[in-house]
């Protein structure tokens, strides 16, 4: 069955979808017509160093995508719609064996004005090591993302992706195999469009796979920002941590899920998930729920946590018998918030890229 | 009379007292602490303030640095002639009013490097927050408080030992060379060496300046290193005995009973 097909076959989410809870599948439907699978534009897609400078052989983004995606376990119905959706917008980001680059690499998606859609498929090579920046930028309605793929045995890559869509919709799904031995920090930040809902899933179905998924999420305005996150632990001395932080404002809502999984047999296994929302205003709002299935007895760790709250009075104190004003003490506060997992996200030359695309949205930040 | 002496006296008097406290009431969710200090320090003045735990060491602290939490009843706190008490806190760290903390705020995120040349630049201007001798000021101010290089990448007294949040303290006044530098308890958590060294740093920023500090300590150490000017007893939220630096050596030997059946 292809995916449209498999997607018009399957019933429509209702709330009491964890997935869905939030955020109604119609809310973030291109057209809000459920039943339809619209003929959506392609955003223009380029590939290049974050610093302008030539591109090192081994890295290449190719039309079209590398066969069809396993999308067991992901959610069938994103999946199956955003799939068929983008039949005509794929690429594939092949990176090959031992490539490495010291300076970030960049992945630039300019969505248009129209509504468009991309799938990217990623083939990382084994034992490469370099970071991915995917930044979509835009000012379309409605843009979906689709990341399928592996990042193969020993590879270490950090990947971020940032979305600064200047409205509308943004649905994102990813499903990523991490491959034996292979360490990934993936980062999300979120500052952009009127509506994302994301659903990022990493799946360790070998040994020593090791990943750290971060989120610094600034939500402003009446944004809402809903991201699910699904880390499964499949195969024995896995690790993963996963950190987001949400720093809400406005009328604003921000959403975070998470759900770990440890497979039965996946012995040694170290997980912990943690949700920081910080509230700037009365009316911001932010939910995190974190999940746990323990199938496996023999695990190292396994631990999840969440802490929503406004800014710490005594931090703003010091702040301020340091010279800070109250706009001053506020906003580096809220860059501080949001640092602490943006600083995790990779090297210092890509920290100081990714400072430097947070903090134009922090100086229109309007509390 | 010496009538050399005359035009020197009359100086003197002219001068205003960097900070006066003036019959100062204070407290927090309607309980009061400070029931009437009054307070005079010269320019180029260190005084200490001793006193008991619960006292109201911290809260003259807090009430000078203007920390929210804290009601003044009744009183003034007057920085050279001006009162801080209508002032934010920015704006009293602004005219030159320092608090080093006895418990300093970790601020995670937030990079030491980053923290400092904003703190400079909204105190001192922003030329003195960059180029050559900004950073020559930082270097040789880490040199003497032996702190190393890598904290400038550290996020703001985040995981910092005891000592290192001390010593940070000082380097920020070091920094920002204040009128009236507040040290509550900076001796506290300290070793030997430790107070030797803060020690040092407050000798260096404030001696032979006209800027002043008030010493918050329950100990005689640190002022055995930085020689105050004048010394006070605080109990009960009143200033009980002020004298010289004897005082604190009396009081260390003695305790502060005696000091209740005066």
């Amino acid at each position: 069955m292809d995916s449209a097909s498999r997607y018009l076959s399957l019933e429509k989410p209702n709330k009491a979808d964890h997935l869905w809870r939030y955020t109604p599948w119609k809310k973030v439907h291109p057209t809000g017509d459920v039943s339809e699978i619209p003929l959506l534009g392609q955003p223009e897609i380029s590939l290049g160093v974050i610093d302008g400078s030539d591109l090192p052989p081994g890295i290449e983004l190719k039309l079209g995508a590398a066969g069809e995606p396993d999308f067991s376990r992901s959610s069938a119905f994103t999946n199956s719609f955003l799939h068929a959706s983008a039949e005509s917008s794929q690429w594939t980001l092949v990176v090959d064996k031992g490539f490495s680059s010291e300076k970030p690499i960049i992945l630039e998606v300019d969505t248009g004005d129209s509504p468009s859609i991309a799938h990217i498929s990623l083939e990382i090579g084994k034992t490469s090591e370099f970071e991915l920046i995917t930044r979509v930028t835009g000012s379309s309605e409605w843009f979906g993302l689709l990341r399928t793929g592996q990042i193969q045995d020993g590879a270490v890559v950090n990947d971020v992706v940032i979305g600064l869509l200047e409205r509308g919709t943004m649905l994102r799904s990813d499903s990523i195999d991490i491959c034996r031995d292979a360490q990934v920090r993936a980062g999300t930040v979120s500052s952009g469009s009127e509506r994302t809902k994301s659903d990022l899933r990493y799946i360790m179905g070998e040994s020593g796979g090791n990943i750290r998924v971060l989120g610094s999420i600034l939500s402003t305005d009446s944004m809402h920002l809903d991201h699910h996150i699904e880390i499964h632990h499949e195969a024995p001395e896995t690790y993963s941590r996963l950190s987001w932080h949400s720093a809400c404002g406005g009328k604003s809502r921000t959403i975070g899920t998470g759900m770990l999984t440890i497979r039965k047999g996946s012995r040694g296994a170290d997980a912990a998930q943690i949700f920081h929302n910080l509230l700037l205003s009365k009316s911001a709002e932010a939910d995190s729920i974190p999940e746990l299935e323990v199938m496996e007895n023999d695990v190292v760790g396994c631990g999840h946590g969440t802490a929503n709250g406004p800014i710490d009075e005594e931090q703003m104190f010091y702040l301020k018998t340091r010279g800070f004003d109250e706009d001053d003490a506020k906003r580096s506060l809220i860059a501080a918030f949001l640092n602490s997992t943006l600083s995790e996200m990779g090297g210092e030359a890509l920290h100081e890229w990714l400072v430097g695309e947070l903090s134009l949205q922090l100086e229109a930040l309007n509390a | 009379m010496n009538t050399q002496l005359v035009p020197l006296i009359l100086r003197d008097n002219l001068r205003l007292p960097l900070l006066e406290i003036k019959d100062l009431h204070a407290g927090i969710d309607g309980n009061e602490i400070l029931k009437g200090i009054n307070l005079k320090i010269g320019p180029g003045e260190i005084h200490a303030i001793m006193g008991r735990n619960g006292s109201g060491k911290t809260t003259a602290a807090n009430v000078i640095m203007g920390h929210p939490d804290f009601e003044v009843a009744e009183g003034d706190v007057i920085l050279e002639g001006e009162s801080l008490l209508e002032m934010e806190s920015w704006e009293r760290a602004r005219k030159g009013v320092f608090l080093s903390f006895q418990y300093p705020q970790a601020v995670p995120g937030l990079q030491v490097g980053n923290f400092l040349r904003k703190s400079v630049a909204s105190i001192r201007g922003e030329e003195e927050a960059k180029g050559a001798a900004f950073r020559e000021k930082l270097t040789m101010a880490m040199e003497s408080l032996d702190i190393p290089r890598t904290f400038m990448s550290r996020y703001v007294n985040d995981g910092f030992s005891g000592g290192e949040k001390k010593r940070f303290e000082i380097l920020q006044m070091m920094l920002l060379s204040p009128r009236l530098a507040v040290l509550d308890e900076t001796d506290s958590g300290l070793d030997i060496d430790g107070i030797r060294t803060v020690s040092e740093g407050v000798n260096a920023a404030i001696r032979g300046t006209d800027s002043g500090a008030l010493i918050i300590t329950h100990y005689s150490r640190i002022l055995e290193h930085v020689q105050p000017d004048m010394v006070h007893v605080l109990l009960d939220g009143k200033i009980v005995s002020s004298g010289g630096p004897e005082l604190a050596t009396k009081l260390e030997e003695r305790g502060y009973e005696w000091l209740k059946q005066e």
